[in-house]
């Protein structure tokens, strides 16, 4: 920043650097045209700034003010929620720009700045954004700084310097308000996100529809084993139960339901933490079977599902135990075998004969069942992510034509089959597996995992998981889709699993973010009221967090005062400066109070000039306070004891309003 | 000894009319072993005050008027072959004398200004072989014109801050002027001055200056207006370190001349002017009597610690 710059133009460079920096955050999330007038506004003002000529009038301002409104409502169709606002203040900052004279509004352009900066931090926080915001607060205080007092700071990085010391001086103050300023249950971050494009699985599955099963490495749950870890063959994880058939699609069933019998547990318990990202629906995924909803923000359902009031729409946590295996006592009801079995009419008519003929030779279900999956490991079928269409009646175009597919078209032709030899079955879509992450220590489940299986009624078992899939493709149960298919894995991820040290990265930047997400970004009220308890209160409520947040905010004032109790000390006047003080107000009832950067003697002077009645005793105040402030040292003693008269005087020291005898 | 001072300084009243605080403030320049630059118009007297500080000090003084053609030669002196002893005889030039007055040190080349101002800060002149210690006291006033003229080389802001401090003398006020008109010439009344002191008396002076008391509040003070010149956002340039030692050793010899044992803030302010006002330049502008101002706004904004 060379000399020559008008001083005006300091502050408003940083006031362009904040608020460009802010626009930055949004850039990519922002209409092209916002943008671009923010770029605009700014190049249109350093120019103006330059050539000292004249902002434009308000009438223009106005009517810019409202073309851009209209444009940011016809873009986005409302003014309000994130996106919108975030807009909308990006074009009204930048049109604020054009009206900024005096300092004022450079604060008013910080305070968007700094509100575009919380804006980025409501849309994203992931950990690579955490450096971008530290630099954009940093540079919105050097800005604060420079406008505030332009004359100390010089160049560039006396400012950056001075907002990083003041920020690192904050930091404690700002973990101990993270850790005990009372949260609302619920994330923190939470709000209404308006892109609700993510991906996932759907509420009913049509495999012939389908022709190429997406790839993708997207998470979709991170989950991490309290205890025991269940074998890959077990590790089903249950997601939408699909009941319904008309033939091509499986749906989730809407409206029936049917009470099902009791059940009773067997095999270990596995207890593990889900951390389910967002998918827009409103199920959750849990181990089969799970005993109880983890909290009261979700129900379980009758098909041991777990159904939450809410959209996922944010990262959700929850711990939840499971056990493998159910028996049962009682039958079916009439009404839910009925809605299991049910077929539609006409439909698939060479899979309803071939099921007739092998349920009558099957002495009972289980072993139809066992037959219908040899069927599928004897015939030829194979498994491919990218099968052929599938004409109408496709279960039975499936069966004895085309016989390539993958996880939906098994399980929707073994629950066919089943339900067509009279065995109560239905389709659960879920995932399946999960990648281990030995840095994070959890699986690691991606929307790669997706997969799809069938659950049959057998008395006495209950429902009872069949994986038709893992008869064709074993493999498809203990390694991942892409062990399996490696042509079908993008580029990057075959990179990722076939060079072991980028595989290694990917796993611990995985972990690393998890990490992150968990520990700082969800940490709500009960990780609040976790840290509660382990600090050894019993019972964890509002009052503690509030007694601890006092108790640290006096701590943190007290190391503050601490680091600057020199400055402090220099502050506070001693004793003979209070004195000093205390003439100064004394002698400013006469008007003739001191100014700061008056010098003693000086000060005496002045008095004498004017109050010739004064002049005496404040010449001789006035000696006696040099000589003890400046003159060479004395004895301690002498000059404790010199000290205490020339207080003495001070505190006995009458003057008057005005020279005696009322001269006027 | 303070008593032959207030004398000096009461005898110099009677030659400069009108300028008591100028006075006092070239006494103190010459108490604390500076040297004093003087810019002003000509023939507000100038010369005259050089020539009685010298007359009433006791000292020895040279005259050396600069021109563009003077040589560092013709001030520091040359070596000149003896025929007789068959060797170089170093003749030395005016510098060697113990007030030299340097008239219109602007005028001269560069060159020559630097042979002058080495030697004021270094106290010494090296020739080929031989160094030579210039007399003690040895105290340079030198004159300049403020105004920009043709054939002038200004002094670059290194060599000012070589002169401790600056004064501008400044037209006499009515009364003055007419005492000035009705008892004519006054530099044809120096000749028959009695000195009042002598050169050991003005180097027992210059030591009694460095042993005036100087507090930890007073550095505090001191140090607190150097600062602000370094962080005002006007100023380009602050004090340097060594500015801020001849601003002590300035404040201490005002003490002493105003009879005191300690420095006191009022010491400080009353030289701040002429110490700082020729080393502070606005950023902004050019005008060189900026200084001065820029100097009384900082001691009118930096507080003195109660």
């Amino acid at each position: 920043m060379s000399p020559a710059w008008p001083a005006r133009l300091r502050p408003l460079a940083w006031t362009f650097a904040a608020f460009a920096g802010a626009v930055l955050l949004h850039v990519d999330r922002l209409p092209a045209w916002i943008s671009l007038f923010a770029l605009g506004a700014i190049a249109l003002r350093l120019r103006l700034a330059l050539r000292g000529a004249r902002m434009p009038n308000v009438w223009l301002r106005a009517a810019v003010a409202l073309l851009l409104t209209v444009g940011v409502f016809a873009g986005f169709r409302t003014l309000n929620g994130l996106a919108a606002g975030t807009a909308l203040l990006v074009a009204m900052g930048s049109l604020k720009l054009l009206e900024t004279r005096a300092r004022r509004d450079d604060y008013v352009m910080l305070g968007v700045a700094f509100f575009l900066l919380l804006a980025a931090c409501l849309d994203r926080q992931g950990l690579t954004r955490v450096p971008l915001y530290l630099a954009q607060l940093t540079v919105n205080c050097a800005a604060l700084a420079v406008i505030a007092a332009p004359g100390p700071l010089a160049g560039v990085m006396a400012p950056l310097r001075l907002a990083g010391r003041a920020l690192l001086f904050a930091l404690p103050l700002a973990v101990l308000l993270f850790l005990f300023f009372p949260r609302l249950p619920g994330a923190f971050w939470a709000l209404p996100n308006a892109s609700g494009a993510v991906t996932g699985l759907s509420e009913e599955m049509s495999p012939g529809q389908i022709d190429a099963l997406t790839d993708s490495d997207t998470p979709a749950f991170r989950v991490e084993f309290d205890g025991a870890i269940p074998p890959p063959n077990e590790r089903y994880w249950r997601g939408p139960v699909l009941s319904e058939f008309d033939g091509t699609t499986w749906r989730r069933e809407r409206g029936h339901y049917y009470p099902e019998p009791a059940v009773g547990f067997d095999g270990p318990t596995y207890t593990y933490r889900v951390t389910l990202e967002p998918h827009g629906h409103n199920w959750w995924f849990a181990l089969e079977s799970v005993l109880a909803a983890p909290n009261r923000r979700v129900l379980l359902t009758m098909d041991r599902r777990l159904v939450a009031m809410e959209p996922v729409n944010e990262v959700v946590a929850y711990t939840a135990s499971s056990r493998p295996r159910t028996h049962t006592g009682e039958p079916l009801s009439v009404l839910g075998r009925r809605y299991a079995l049910a077929l539609p009419a006409g439909q698939n008519p060479r899979t309803l004969a071939l099921a007739a003929r092998m349920r009558a030779a099957a002495p009972d279900a289980a072993a139809y069942a066992r037959a219908a999956l040899e069927l599928f490991a004897r015939e030829g079928f194979e498994y491919t992510l990218t099968p052929p269409k599938l004409a109408a009646n496709a279960v039975d175009d499936f069966l004895f034509n085309t016989r390539r597919g993958f996880c939906g078209h098994y399980a929707s032709a073994y629950a066919t089959l089943m339900r067509a030899g009279g065995v109560p079955a239905r389709v659960v879509t879920g995932y399946l597996g999960g990648e281990w992450n030995p840095i994070g220590r959890y699986f690691l489940v991606k929307q790669s995992d997706a997969h799809a299986w069938v659950e049959i009624w057998l008395d006495g078992q209950g429902w009872t998981r069949i994986d038709p899939t893992g008869v064709v493709a074993p493999e498809r149960l203990q390694r991942g889709l892409y062990d399996l298919m490696p042509g079908a894995a993008s580029f990057a991820t075959r990179m990722a699993r076939e060079t072991a040290w980028v595989g290694d990265l990917v796993q611990a930047w995985d972990a690393i973010n998890t990490a992150w997400r968990q520990r700082v970004i969800e940490f709500g009220q009960a990780s609040q009221f976790a840290l509660l308890e382990r600090l050894g209160f019993e019972s964890p409520a509002w009052e503690q967090l509030g007694l601890l947040l006092g108790a640290s905010l006096v701590g943190w004032l007290a190391w503050m005062g601490w680091r600057s109790r020199r400055w402090l000390r220099g502050a506070r006047p001693d004793a003979l400066a209070r004195a000093w003080l205390t003439l100064g107000g004394k002698y400013a009832r006469a008007g003739l109070a001191r100014r700061p950067a008056e010098a003693p003697l000086a000060y005496a002077g002045r008095i004498a000039a004017a109050r010739p009645d004064l002049a005496g005793g404040a010449l001789a105040l006035a000696r006696e306070y040099v000589g003890l402030r400046y003159g060479p040292a004395s004895d301690p003693r002498e000059h404790e004891l010199a000290a205490r008269r020339f207080i003495r005087r001070v505190r006995g020291l009458r003057v008057s309003a005005s020279p005696p005898g009322g001269s006027r | 000894m303070s008593e032959r001072l207030q004398q000096a300084i009461a005898t110099l009243e009677t030659i400069i009319l009108g300028k008591p605080a100028q006075l006092r403030l070239a006494v103190a320049c010459l108490l604390a072993r500076g040297h004093l630059l003087i810019e002003d118009v000509p023939g507000v007297g100038k010369t005259t005050l050089a020539h009685a500080l010298a007359q009433v000090f006791g000292l020895a003084w040279q005259r050396v008027q600069f021109t563009s053609d003077l040589l560092p030669a013709d001030i520091i002196g040359v070596s000149v072959f003896d025929r007789n002893t068959q060797q170089f005889h170093f003749r030395k030039g005016p510098l060697f004398t113990q007030l030299l007055l340097a008239d219109e040190v602007n005028r001269a080349s560069p060159k020559a200004q630097s042979a002058l101002l080495e030697a004021m800060e270094e106290r010494q002149v090296s020739t080929d072989v031989t160094t030579y210690r210039l007399p003690d006291p040895f105290f340079v006033v030198a004159t300049q014109n403020p105004r920009e003229q043709a054939g002038t080389f200004a002094l670059p802001e290194s060599q000012l801050d070589r002169f401790l401090m600056r004064i501008q003398l400044g037209y006499p006020d009515a009364w003055h002027e007419r005492a000035l008109l009705r008892e004519g010439e006054r530099r044809e009344l120096l000749p028959q001055l009695p000195p009042v002191l002598d050169a050991e008396h003005v180097l027992a002076l210059q030591a009694a200056v460095r042993a005036i008391h100087v507090s930890d509040a007073l550095l505090d003070y001191l140090q607190a207006l150097i600062a602000h010149t370094r962080t005002h956002a006007d100023i380009r340039i602050g004090l340097s370190p060594r500015a801020g030692q001849g601003l002590l050793r300035a404040a201490q010899a005002w003490a002493a001349i105003s009879g005191r044992h300690a420095v006191l803030p009022d010491d400080v302010q009353a030289v701040f002017g002429a110490v700082a006002g020729h080393r502070l330049e606005r950023r902004d502008a050019v005008d060189s009597a900026d200084g001065q101002r820029l100097a009384e706004l900082v001691a009118q904004a930096v507080p003195v610690p109660a």
